[in-house]
């Protein structure tokens, strides 16, 4: 096991990056080994993006990513130069919320919240290309991200009161 | 939390990386990523150098030639879950596509890259092993082709060499009279699995079994062949009791271990009964077929 | 089939309340699916630096050699600190408030390692890279040493001592009440059976984080995801700072269950903040918050219970054995709590209870969700289940003819000063279960089974507990609220908005709330022992009342009407029955300030006291109050594999008033969740002292497929010593699933589990020894 801070380590040399988030261009700079979750939250600000448990289980990283929703704490950062990720905080419009987050809110679907921005994006892609689900497609197709405060009942009460909406511009990259 | 720092480098041909890796023994490879960077990010992997493999050309196509279908290494587990092409001629990989961690992992974890990985309780290598899939790998100098059979070495270990990289896999096409079986019970759904078992069996026009092929996962460092229940099974006209005692022999196969999830006892009396669906669930789609009389 | 049914109050009166019982959405909850909200680890400053703790990886050992020079070293290393660098490093602790199971608990270990993981020395650096680095060049020469990782282990006479000058023993409690001799003597039927429960993890979706830093003032600051801000007294001291020299901020919390209620980060922050004079951040990560944070206490409990022939428990004998880790953090008033609530919420007049816990060298154990009164309920409802059978009664009959009323006695002698709404609440769980289901594939065998349970609201009534507010009117009519409450996800801060709102007519939108501030919000006591709605609620409520008070008079004199008569509603003052008199808050606040009037007002709550128990009799008054519950559950079981579903799933508790319903019956889903993970699949698994599920891949919590949609009924029996009426919501609904769930599998398979979890391989192996032939033979092959 290569010991840090040795000289076999490479130094920690970052390059351009450029992406759009939430559909505006960022230009910024990282280092090949941080992460999308370390280059979004440590050098984006994007700290609605959480770490939850570094191994892709609890879903608490989730960003959409060209519209599919991946692990942020499992994609390096330099691998999405030229492409579009997609936060939490693309599904509103000019200060609305987008009908997902409204319908969270009235059925007080979030507690202590840390799982929520994942959440909401995984149940956003899902019902753009799921139309109609079932409940029991919602239930399985949240399977992925944990929560230990709600139970799930109430996220799948909201996501089921929306689906049949799709669309938030912030996701298309210029 | 996060990973050490490592040389990136982004190959843009098969044989650049190949190159790469032939240069660079100690570089890993990074196709999804949903297998190593966990072990980067816990710090138990700290490779010097990776070859970023997701920007290399042709390696994710599916296509279907002469009663093959060929997948690319670099074929995500989302696209073989949701493939026309793969529904069509080979529904299995889907279903056990559908099957792997969850959603995230599915749009970034590749068919190569699970393959290569070699975990014995995954679904990839269990499916690859039953469909007797042949798997295309290339070297700087070469290429050769090595069977599922063979591939699975050991606990993460494959026939792979250093400087070698998986492009393609090839299984055979499903025709008439062909069906399949996935069982495996996990603790919850997206896990790992305790135990698997895959069953792919083709049933003449007469309902005779004329191939039966029966991979168990879960069992051992590297998925297995069921090979004296399948002996048993080939040439017999199957019925549900039939199946059912073939099942009875597996335990006598398998020696598999216990850890924190299972014992090797339950591990043992599972895998008869996941076999057991695994045969019930092909058998039943071979011979529900339109033109077939059940 | 997911909104809550709330029922209305006795007399089939609407709710007489404007504000309270409507289910208004959160303010946090908006910010929350922005992603606006900044929880702990979110915080920047500049100049911050990355924290990291070295952890011990024997559970035993002594540190002949540490040495951090070639760490210190290091390229950007702002500091490294080992127990030498800690000013006061052992911190003194009396967790039962009797002087009682003190010890000295060290920030850092200096010369001894007493579990695995346990901190030794701390790193700052600019980078993550960097820390990490320095960690690694830490050397630590160990000495392993035996230790002693069962409690039966630590009990024998030549083990070896956690503490030197202590007894392995941490606290033993007891509780005696009439003749237990003779209550066996007079019973029909005699239960004995043993049961265990296991280390559970809170698993909350954030991990442990804080950034501290030194303001201008000298103030060292910790912004902490902590469910008790009051900590700032113990950082002081390690500091050796004036207490007025420390503050603790807690920002929303991303989920606590107890696991933050002691200290995580906030020594570590504030140490290495306090040293580098610059800001630190540090956030733990999901695998060390797996291996060393304390977790629940894994129960042994042994009870022999009698019953009359027709149903009428006559006696109780109850031993509880629990492994405390190495260091007593909660466990005292955690074992205190299981004495109380052991007998569940039955009368029963011979009892003996005898509740202990040891010292040892596994992970630490302290407060989680249930605190001890959760870990009883897998016990005495197992109990009753088992004598139901052996007198011949339904398993609600016998429940019926023993529940406890208004008046009864506990074990410790004191009287229940509210209605015990327990026929109800378990009548209305069975109703909503609705039919039974057919099995989904020919090895299901569906099943029912509920469980009733007892929790305690409030602090142990001794530790004279006290909440403070303070509310203040804008000059514009908005209202300000301040007050030292955690807000763990629960509405904590919406709720007291509500009350403020009721009492003094600002609507919700024109009331901000501000919390968590050690320094800035007057303190309210921590978040836990469900104790938050009791006690801030209550403070908030009587601090708008006072403020009403003071005001009434000057709103009186402006519309010219009698004080009784004025009536504060939509952010206005009316004469009651007047609807066209009204003037804005605005201009009797403006009055005020003309004439002198105080416009804000600080009031506290006193959660009233008593003197502790007999130690010997553990006869006194113990907790303020009790939630009374009830869980239906139905599951499928899969005889081959031993696999369960849950396929319905009912909670149903009294809360007394629900200040927001659906807050409340959210509460009731999420405790219902977490308590059904422990039944059928969480376990932290320990070898010798070495924890073997430190990934999230290996401590399984459900998932959305592993639970159904939980129905969630509140009942409002109206009486409560909170706010309005309320009773604590926070922890009961934790208690019940493993009980509830182990019934329904007896239904099902006829076998009962008295170990959690209750996983497919402990049922197979049940049906197996069972002599039933557990793996059946396809479709037809037997079993109904």
């Amino acid at each position: 096991m290569r010991p840090m801070g040795t000289e076999a380590m490479p130094v920690e040399e970052r390059v351009p990056l450029h992406f759009v988030l939430n559909g505006r261009p960022v230009d910024t700079w990282a280092a090949p080994h941080e992460t999308l979750l370390a280059v979004l939250r440590d050098t984006v600000g994007a700290t609605e993006v959480k770490y939850g448990c570094g191994e892709g289980v609890c879903g608490t990283c989730t960003v959409l990513v060209d519209g599919a929703p991946t692990n942020a704490c499992l994609i390096f950062g330099i691998q999405v130069a030229g492409h579009a990720v997609m936060t939490a905080k693309g599904l509103a419009t000019e200060g609305d919320l987008h009908p997902l987050q409204r319908a969270f809110v009235s059925h007080e679907a979030a507690q202590c919240g840390f799982c929520t921005p994942g959440m909401l994006l995984v149940a956003y892609a899902f019902l753009r290309d799921h139309p109609g689900a079932t409940r029991r497609e919602i239930r399985a197709a949240i399977a992925g991200n944990l929560c230990r405060c709600t139970g799930y009942t109430r996220i799948v009460d909201a996501i089921a009161a929306c689906a049949g909406t799709r669309e938030a511009p912030a996701e298309r990259a210029e | 939390m996060y990973p050490a720092p490592f040389a990136y480098h982004a190959p843009r041909s098969v044989d650049q990386a190949l190159a790469l890796l032939q240069r660079l023994p100690e570089a890993k490879i990074l196709a999804g990523g949903q297998s190593l960077i966990p072990l980067m990010n816990l710090g138990l992997a700290r490779p010097p150098a990776l070859v970023d493999v997701n920007g290399l050309p042709g390696l994710d196509a599916v296509t279907a030639e002469d009663g093959h279908l060929r997948l690319g290494a670099l074929v995500r587990h989302h696209v073989l879950e949701t493939s026309p092409v793969i529904q069509q001629y080979c529904p299995l990989l889907a279903e056990a596509a559908a099957l792997i961690g969850n959603v995230r992992v599915r749009h970034r974890g590749t068919l190569g890259g699970s393959l290569a990985h070699a975990d014995p309780a995954a679904e990839l290598p269990l499916v690859a092993t039953a469909l007797g899939a042949t798997l295309e790998v290339r070297r700087a100098d070469g290429v050769r082709e090595v069977a599922a059979d063979s591939f699975f070495r050991g606990y993460l270990v494959t026939a792979l060499e250093p400087g070698e990289l998986v492009t393609g896999v090839r299984v055979p096409a499903f025709g008439r009279g062909t069906g399949y079986g996935l069982a495996e019970l996990v603790r919850r759904a997206g896990d790992f699995a305790i135990v698997a078992a895959c069953a792919v069996l083709e049933i003449e026009g007469t309902g005779r079994c004329r191939r039966v092929s029966l991979a168990l996962g879960g069992i051992g460092p590297q998925p297995l062949r069921a090979r004296r229940v399948e002996a048993r099974l080939t040439n017999d006209v199957l019925t549900d009791r039939r199946i059912a005692e073939a099942a009875d022999a597996v335990p006598d196969e398998v020696s598999p271990d216990s850890d924190i999830h299972a014992s090797a006892a339950y591990r043992r009396a599972m895998a008869r009964v996941m076999a057991y669906r695994a045969l019930v669930t092909a058998w039943t789609r071979a011979t529900r077929q339109p033109g077939r009389s059940s | 089939m997911t909104m809550p049914r709330t029922t209305s109050d006795d007399a089939g009166h609407p709710s007489p309340y404007r504000i309270i019982g409507q289910p208004l959405p959160r303010f946090d909850v908006v910010d929350k699916v922005r992603g606006a909200t900044l929880y702990a680890a979110d915080w920047r400053l500049p100049g911050m630096l990355v924290g990291r703790i070295l952890r011990a990886i024997y559970p035993s050992a002594r540190i002949r050699r540490l040495s951090e020079a070639k760490a210190r070293a290091f390229p950007g290393v702002a500091a490294v600190l080992t127990a030498a660098d800690v000013p006061q490093n052992a911190r003194h602790e009396d967790p039962t408030g009797l002087g009682l199971a003190s010890f000295a608990t060290p920030v850092l270990a200096a010369e001894r390692v007493r579990y695995q993981g346990e901190p030794l020395a701390l790193v700052a650096a600019e980078s993550e890279v960097q820390a990490q680095a320095a960690l690694e060049a830490i050397e630590v020469d160990y000495e392993p040493l035996p230790g002693v990782f069962d409690v039966d282990a630590a009990l024998a006479p030549q083990a070896p001592r956690i503490h030197e000058d202590h007894d392995n023993l941490l606290i033993h409690w007891k509780c005696q009440q009439g003749d237990l001799e003779e209550g066996f003597r007079r019973a029909d039927v005699i239960v004995e059976r043993t049961y265990r429960t296991q280390r559970v993890d809170h698993a909350y979706l954030e991990p442990e984080a804080a950034v501290a830093w030194v303001d201008g003032d000298g103030v060292v600051t910790i912004r902490a995801s902590t469910q008790v801000i009051e900590h700032f007294r113990e950082i002081a001291e390690m500091l050796r700072l004036p207490h007025n020299k420390v503050r603790v901020i807690a920002p929303f919390v991303g989920g606590g269950f107890g696991g933050k209620e002691d200290m995580t980060v906030e020594p570590y922050a504030a140490l290495l903040a306090w040293k580098t004079g610059r800001p630190v951040r540090m956030a733990w990560t999901r695998q060390e918050s797996l291996l060393a944070r304390p977790k629940r206490h894994p129960f042994t409990m042994s009870y022999k219970t009698g019953a009359a022939k027709d149903g009428r428990l006559v006696a109780q004998e109850i031993r509880l054995m629990a492994d405390a880790g190495p260091y007593p953090l909660l466990s005292p008033r955690v074992l205190f709590a299981a004495l109380v609530a052991g007998c569940g919420p039955y009368r029963v007049p011979n009892v003996k209870i005898d509740a202990r816990a040891v010292l040892t060298n596994n992970v630490p154990t302290s407060a989680m969700r249930g605190f001890g009164a959760m870990q009883v309920t897998f016990a005495y409802e197992s109990q009753m289940d088992l004598l139901a059978d052996a007198v011949g009664l339904s398993a609600l009959e016998i429940r019926s003819r023993n529940f406890l009323r208004k008046g009864d006695r506990l074990p410790t002698g004191e009287h229940l000063e509210t209605q015990v709404a327990l026929p109800r609440v378990t009548q209305e769980a069975l109703d909503a279960l609705g039919e039974r289901a057919q099995p989904s594939s020919p090895s299901g065998r569906v099943g029912r089974g509920f469980a009733c349970n007892i929790q305690p609201y409030g602090r142990t009534i001794w530790f004279r507990d006290r909440a403070h507010a303070w509310i203040g009117f804008e000059a514009d009519g908005s209202l300000v609220i301040r007050t030292g409450v955690t807000d763990l996800g629960s509405g904590q801060a919406a709720s007291l908005a509500q009350i403020a709102s009721e009492i003094l007519g600002v609507s919700m939108d024109r009331i901000a709330v501000h919390i968590g501030d050690s320094s800035l919000t007057p303190l309210a006591g921590g978040t836990f022992a469900t104790r938050q709605l009791y006690m801030s609620g209550n403070a908030v409520l009587k601090t708008a009342q006072d403020l009403r008070a003071l005001m009434v008079p000057i709103a009186a004199l402006l519309l010219e009407a009698a004080e009784a008569d004025v009536q504060f509603a939509d952010n206005h003052v009316r004469v009651v029955g007047s609807p066209e008199t009204g003037l804005a808050l605005a201009r009797v606040v403006t009055e005020c300030a003309r004439r002198g009037v105080p416009t804000s007002q600080l009031s506290a709550f006193h959660g009233g006291h008593a003197s502790p128990i007999d130690l010997e009799t553990g006869q006194g008054k113990t907790f303020p109050d009790y939630t009374f519950g009830c869980h239906a559950a139905e599951v499928e079981v899969d005889v081959e594999t031993g696999t369960v579903r849950l396929r319905k799933y009912v909670a149903c508790h009294d809360v007394g008033r629900a200040i927001n319903p659906q807050s409340v019956a959210g509460q009731m889903q999420g405790g219902a969740v977490m308590g059904a993970g422990q039944a059928l699949m969480e376990d932290v698994v320990l070898d010798e002292g070495t924890n073997l599920t430190t990934l999230f891949a290996n401590y399984l919590i459900p998932t959305s497929l592993d639970v159904p949609d939980v129905r969630a009924v509140v009942v409002e029996s109206g009486e409560g010593k909170g706010p309005f009426g309320a009773r604590g919501i926070g922890e009961p609904p934790n208690g019940p699933p493993p009980a509830a769930v182990a019934s329904a599998i007896q239904d099902a398979v006829g076998v009962r589990l008295v170990e959690l979890p209750m996983t497919p391989e402990r049922i197979f192996e049940a049906l197996r020894a069972r002599g039933e032939k557990a793996s059946e033979r396809g479709a037809g092959g037997g079993g109904t």
